[in-house]
């Protein structure tokens, strides 16, 4: 919950486009890693596992059709993505070296300084980039696996099956703590998986530098969020 | 609709970031299509030298059906039978699996 002096406006943070893809990732992915699992464990009886295999299967196709609808249909939201995650600088060092300040407001109960942020922390483009180049080389090497057996020699199906099973575990372990964190931020939680929307207030506390460089009013006006000169550089 | 009082604002491709990224996509694309055509263009390249191996061998060979192989016919005389009798039936013949399972 937020514990910020609220104005009762509030922005945009994710439109439309960008939270139908991260339903269509929690769809596909999650249920994709867990059959992985099951899969892999080999949990269960013949029946279960050849039932885990359909769902993972299903969570494949969605995860890789959703991927090329956001590519094509979302292209500049990828490369505000990209620009923003490929941008790391002194401030993210100095993000990375206090974590963020998570670690001393969950355990310590105490606020320490942390460098302003853009509309990604420092953390959550560490775990952009590995989504990105993971998913990716999971859909390309989950594909083989499954289509293209017989016309692969073993060697590349070997390879692809240790890609395919060593990213799968990195990503669902980095993603265990992403639903952690993002559940933790509860505002940002509600926006994404919601409307959309959230306070300015919350926006401006975590990610200053996006509200300070790169939004702007509906309506036109040259009132600006930082008018009310609450940029802040803490947690 | 979400009611809100501010949003991002648009952000505008450049020409070098469409490039570079359409640049990248390709490259990964190609040289894993590179990388795999390779190695199974050599896997073929094997499996067809192998072949012509076995034709050559055939076109040297002066008895080229196996109920004209000697070392076979010995093998039945001595050992199995005759073709289709109950050990050669369970020592040469395969096992129908289903494999329509996924797994």
């Amino acid at each position: 919950m937020s514990n910020h002096a609220l104005s009762g406006e509030k922005v945009l943070k994710h439109r439309l486009s960008s939270r139908l893809f991260h339903w269509a990732l929690i769809i596909s992915f999650l249920p994709a890693a867990a059959t992985g699992v099951i899969i892999w464990l080999k949990f269960g009886g013949e029946d279960f596992v050849n039932l885990a295999m359909k769902i993972h299967i299903v969570g494949a196709a969605i995860l890789t059709l959703s991927c090329i609808l956001y590519t094509l249909f979302s292209f500049d939201r990828v490369v505000a993505f990209l620009r923003v995650a490929f941008k790391f600088g002194k401030d993210d060092i100095e993000w990375m070296q206090v974590c963020g300040g998570y670690p001393q407001k969950m355990f310590l109960g105490k606020e320490v300084p942390v460098p302003p942020m853009d509309k990604m922390n420092s953390g959550q483009k560490m775990l952009g980039l590995l989504v990105l180049f993971g998913t990716i080389l999971l859909i390309f090497t989950g594909w083989m696996l499954y289509m293209f057996i017989p016309f692969i020699p073993k060697e590349i199906s070997l390879y692809a099956h240790w890609i395919h099973w060593g990213l799968g575990l990195l990503l669902g372990a980095s993603i265990l703590a992403h639903i952690f964190l993002g559940i933790y931020n509860w505002d940002d939680f509600k926006a994404m998986l919601g409307n959309g929307t959230m306070p300015i207030e919350v926006a401006n506390h975590h990610n200053p530098l996006w509200v300070f460089e790169k939004i702007e009013r509906v309506d036109g006006s040259d009132k600006k969020a930082t008018d009310k000169g609450n940029v802040s550089t803490s947690v | 609709m979400a009611k809100y009082d501010y949003v991002e604002k648009a952000v505008k491709v450049t020409r070098r970031e469409f490039l570079a990224i359409l640049g990248v996509g390709a490259a990964f694309l190609f040289s894993g299509a590179a990388l795999v055509s390779n190695v199974v263009f050599d896997r073929n390249k094997y499996i067809k030298m192998r072949a012509a191996g076995i034709y050559k061998d055939d076109e040297k060979s002066p008895k080229r059906q196996s109920h004209n192989n000697k070392g076979l016919n010995d093998m039945y005389a001595r050992f199995a039978g005759e073709p289709l009798s109950p050990l050669a039936e369970e020592l040469f013949h395969t096992h129908y699996i289903d494999r329509s399972k996924l797994l």
